[in-house]
């Protein structure tokens, strides 16, 4: 069901009377799409515009600039925000590509005594919101000492219910053949994991790590109140940082936004069917 | 680990042991392979759930330096304030704008293109295109759009030959103005989720449904809304739980006013924790909100629990 | 020998690397953000430069707020800076935190003579009788005048204003279509608690109890007092009246709108002065003047914040953090931060020095500030309120400014507020009491 998501490419010759038909259809969608999209393109206009021609009423900027991200970029380590991001939610994604795909292929494959007890528990973490235990968290990692560092950033959340749970699925759902034969020729579970069980999940792990990086990257009241020092911030909290510093001058305020946004969007258009296919899937089984 | 773990499967492929045995080694390789993930949830999800729900029940100053049991002081406290209530009252509203608008305008994106068509994936991309904006970016995104002085938003009003609004800085608007943008920064999750629930309805039926001179508008309420009603309703309760711990948006663009207006759940937690620096009495209060949801959650089960179907 | 050379040699080095690395290095927290923060980064690069003993590693911690609340989350980690800039309103919780070493004692055992500080700052920081932190960046409130406009409107410009005065000119000020909508506001004052604090004061009445919580801890809130009602009236009955724009509690909002020409008088901090100026970039010549008053003026209390050295360090690194806040207090950094940014200078004879003269000729602004200090009496009015949970009870004012202008009646509003106030001071209180 997924998979229907794929680009269909029209192999059939364009028919112009067809589509001219459907030129209501178009209209509305593009209506539609531009509306959804105008919050961006506005904010992109302002970070092209000069102070003097940031309150001009126009669509466009009267004069084209980019001096906004020149100043975003000088008087910020943007480029060091940018990188904290990119490792925390990079390592965060492995360990839990990691840790899922083990603890889902012990829940699924192995014979363990209270297996379901434990795959019970499990899905019952994904009731308990990080909203909800972050202040207990932030006095626990704080007792740790490892307030301000990148341990903090990233270990808490290697573990995910979400994942587990996700790798259980799918795992259970290849038929058993494919692991008998593995265990005839005497192979051991972390062999059969890691030679058959990975490779034939390597879809539902691309999804389950698209998933996982962009609500890594996205992390906002975490990285807000464990970290002090600039070293340290993540990408989330230089705009937090640009909106209180550099308020009165929004051009600025909307670069930075803009570069911080870029990396995700990057992301999102290059590796779009992983994200597509990790949000359905993520959602719908979650 | 991968390396030491291996040493020990050995024990499962000696050719004489016994069923024991086997077992036994099939158990022990089982164990290592949940203990990082058991290990790591545990202390960092069940550990501070369980040691939040006894700070609940203590009392400190505001520096840490003296903690002692406090019984139910705190949610004496709780009970006692009227911000209790009325947190839980903008709580409430937040989340009943957000849910149908977010459902709607994703649903519309969805209906939109979820078949094929000449250009379907480059309006996808523009529909799914929200999933990617960091909650920071929107918040900013939209305090620029809605300015008080010219934002755009503003300037289509006076266009309309309106007064200016002030979205964000009048108490009776504050709070549906975030739920827009909450609801608007969802759009792409939502429409990923129903577009994929709309493929999974078999072609057949339309086509039975056309044969039979049905209209779209037929096919929508007799075909789609029903066989899309348990994706809808699981989306649904997704948006509700997105949407009852929002705070990136809060956080950046009203911190909770103008006049309490904005001060949903986990904004006062997060502000009687790190601003009022009462950890205590903000983790009585974050207790109460998980019970909340819990509840919520249960209710849901109880009661469509069996009609929603997992693979 | 040649091997003896050779370690000799390599001895040398390392001596050698070794001291370069023996930098004493300090870790000074704070919330100066946009052009603020590019001046405290140029003192403190000065400073770097200036010697060789102390680097000192700068950090811009978020607003004032987030400031606060990250030291108190390090109290807790004992991850503390050995330098903090903390807001005015903070300094209740920072003596009661103990974790403090007072600027007094550092300053008595460096023989440094306190009363080269100019009063009203040193008052405001003596807390128990004793000051505890450096007044490093001082302000008050101004009101920013376009004189254009002023002159267009035939108001005459001039110093000290009553409020009715500020309201006649404002609603000559405002410009509105035949429909009756604002074109172009008057005045513009964002929703900061600040500007009620200091308009009891102004206006010779006491924000909290006890004399401002001067004579004694403070244990009630005391901003029903009249002047604060008559302010917040006026306020919301300007913003009805479509004669003040309600722009939010940011004060970005309201520089923008005074430098886009939307508002004709904005009240702002000196501390916006440089920034403010070069957002309006000489499109039109503005002038500052006294905060406004109800009866009689008393003159404001300081805002902005203070330096706070942090106890726990040691004797090596307290003496490396003296060496950075002497420097601060060098007559040529005062006089350099003063005119970088607007706001004044904290010791005395800093105004009479030639460069600082000479700017203030070409730039009279910059003077409005140091004048109404020094015509400001000295007493427990202007000493400012001194609280516990200040921080929470400005969010309280802030929203009975907001109910106000939603319809409620101003004293309805502010008597709400101080219930919650009173509340919370009583919750600090009596955890502090422990």
């Amino acid at each position: 069901m997924i998979h229907n998501l794929e680009p269909v490419h029209a192999s059939k010759p364009i028919n112009f009377s067809k589509i001219f038909k459907r030129i209501p259809f178009y209209l509305l969608v593009s209506t539609y799409a531009f509306v959804i999209i105008l919050p961006l393109l506005t904010l992109f206009s302002a970070s092209l515009r000069s102070d003097a021609d940031l309150y001009a009423p126009t669509f466009l900027p009267p004069r084209f600039t980019l001096e906004p991200y020149r100043l975003a970029l000088t008087s910020y380590p943007l480029g060091s925000y940018l990188l904290n991001s990119f490792l925390t939610s990079s390592l965060i994604t492995l360990g839990v590509v990691i840790t899922s795909s083990m603890a889902g292929y012990a829940l699924a494959r192995v014979k363990l005594p209270y297996r379901e007890l434990i795959f019970g528990a499990i899905v019952g973490l994904l009731l308990v919101p990080g909203e909800i235990t972050f202040l207990p968290l932030y006095l626990h990692v704080n007792s740790l000492g490892w307030l301000d560092t990148y341990t903090a950033l990233i270990v808490p959340f290697i573990a995910s219910p979400l994942g587990i749970f996700l790798m259980r699925q799918f795992l259970k759902s290849l038929p058993q053949d494919l692991f008998d034969a593995a265990k005839i020729d005497g192979a051991g579970h972390f062999r059969i994991l890691w030679h058959v069980a990975i490779p034939l999940a390597s879809s539902a792990l691309g999804a389950l790590a698209a998933l996982t990086f962009l609500g890594a990257w996205n992390m906002y009241l975490w990285p807000l109140v464990t970290t002090q020092s600039k070293e340290m911030q993540t990408a989330q909290i230089a705009v937090s940082n640009l909106v209180s510093a550099e308020g009165s001058q929004w051009n600025v305020v909307a670069a930075g936004a803009i570069l911080v946004l870029l990396p995700t969007l990057v992301a999102f258009l290059v590796a779009q069917k992983a994200f597509v296919s990790g949000i359905a899937l993520g959602g719908l089984k979650g | 680990m991968n390396q030491s773990a291996s040493n020990q499967t050995p024990a499962s492929l000696a050719p004489r042991s016994s069923r024991m045995k086997h077992l036994k080694g099939e158990w022990l390789e089982g164990l290592l392979l949940l203990s990082p993930a058991v290990i790591l949830l545990l202390s960092f999800i069940v550990y501070p759930t369980v040691s939040g729900a006894f700070l609940s029940f203590q009392r400190e100053d505001p520096f840490g330096k003296s903690r002692e049991w406090a019984g139910f002081a705190n949610y004496l406290e709780l009970a006692s304030r009227p911000e209790f209530l009325s947190s839980m009252m903008t709580t409430l509203k937040f989340t009943l704008l957000v849910a149908p608008l977010e459902l709607l305008l994703g649903l519309i994106a969805a209906l939109l293109v979820w078949r094929p068509f000449a250009g379907s994936n480059f309006f996808r991309t523009l529909f799914f295109l929200t999933t990617a904006v960091p909650t920071s970016v929107a918040a900013v995104a939209w305090g620029w759009f809605l300015n008080p002085l010219s934002g755009w938003v503003n300037w289509f009003v006076r266009a309309l030959g309106l007064p200016v609004q002030p979205w964000l800085t009048d108490p009776s608007y504050a709070i549906w103005t975030l739920g827009v943008i909450t609801a608007w920064a969802g759009v792409g999750f939502v429409a990923i989720l129903l577009t994929a629930g709309l493929q999974g309805i078999p072609e057949d039926l339309y086509e039975a449904a056309r044969l039979d001179g049905a209209t779209g508008w037929v096919q929508f309420w007799k075909i789609t809304l029903p066989l899309l009603s348990p994706t809808l309703f699981l989306v649904g309760l997704l948006i509700l739980f997105r949407s009852l711990t929002a705070f990136g948006q809060i956080h950046l663009l009203t911190k909770g006013g103008p006049a309490e207006s904005t001060f949903v759940w986990v904004y006062r937690v997060y502000q009687d924790a790190f601003f009022n620096f009462r950890f205590t009495y903000a983790a009585a209060e974050g207790l109460t909100l998980f019970l909340a949801l819990l509840l919520l959650a249960a209710l849901q089960f109880r009661f469509f629990g069996r009609k929603v179907h997992y693979e | 020998m040649k091997k003896v050379l050779i370690a000799g040699t390599l001895v040398a080095l390392s001596m050698a690397l070794a001291q370069q690395n023996a930098k004493t290095e300090i870790q000074f927290w704070h919330s100066m953000g946009g052009v603020l923060g590019e001046r405290v980064e140029g003192l403190v690069k000065d400073f770097n430069d200036s010697q060789t003993n102390t680097m000192v590693k700068s950090t811009y911690v978020g607003s004032y707020d987030d400031g606060i609340n990250k030291l108190l989350a390090g109290i807790r980690a004992g991850k503390v800076p050995n330098l903090i800039q903390v807001y005015d309103i903070g300094s209740r919780t920072m003596v009661d935190s103990g974790a403090i070493e007072p600027l007094e004692n550092i300053a008595k055992s460096n023989n440094f003579d306190l009363e080269q500080f100019v009063p009203q700052p040193r008052n405001y920081y003596t807390v128990d009788g004793k000051l505890n932190a450096l007044p490093f960046n001082s302000s008050n409130p101004l009101l920013y005048m376009n004189t254009a406009m002023l002159a267009k409107a035939g108001i005459q410009y001039r110093n000290s204003w009553r409020l009715s005065d500020l309201e006649a000119a404002a609603r000559k000020l405002t410009i509105k279509d035949a429909s009756g909508t604002t074109l172009r506001y008057g005045i513009a004052i964002p929703i900061d608690s600040w500007f009620v604090e200091q308009f009891s004061y102004n206006s010779g009445e006491y924000f909290c109890n006890n004399e401002n919580g001067r004579k004694a801890r403070a244990s009630e809130m005391n901003f029903t007092n009249p002047a604060d009602v008559a302010f917040v009236d006026w306020w919301a009955r300007l913003v009805k009246d479509g004669v003040m724009a309600n722009i939010g509690r940011s004060g970005d909002n309201a520089q923008a709108a005074f430098a886009q020409e939307k508002a004709a008088i904005v009240a702002q901090s000196t501390a916006s002065l440089t920034g403010l100026l070069k957002l309006v970039g000489g499109k039109f010549e503005t002038r500052t003047a006294f905060f406004p008053f109800l009866k009689e003026r008393n003159g404001v209390a300081i805002g902005g914040a203070s330096l706070y050295a942090m106890k726990g360090q040691s004797a090596e690194e307290l003496k490396a953090t003296w060496g950075f806040i002497s420097f601060l207090l060098k007559p040529n950094s005062q006089a350099k931060w003063h005119l970088g940014t607007g706001y004044f200078p904290v010791i005395k004879g800093v105004a009479a020095l030639p460069n600082v003269v000479q700017a203030h000729v070409k730039q009279p602004n910059f003077q409005t500030a140091l004048r109404q200090l020094e015509t400001t009496k000295v007493n427990n009015y202007s000493a400012g309120c001194l609280a516990g949970a200040f921080p929470e009870i400005r969010q309280y004012v802030a929203g009975a400014i907001e109910e106000a202008i939603k319809g409620k009646p101003a004293a309805e509003a502010l008597k709400d507020a101080k219930a919650k106030a009173d509340a919370a001071l009583d919750r600090y209180n009596s955890a502090i009491k422990k």
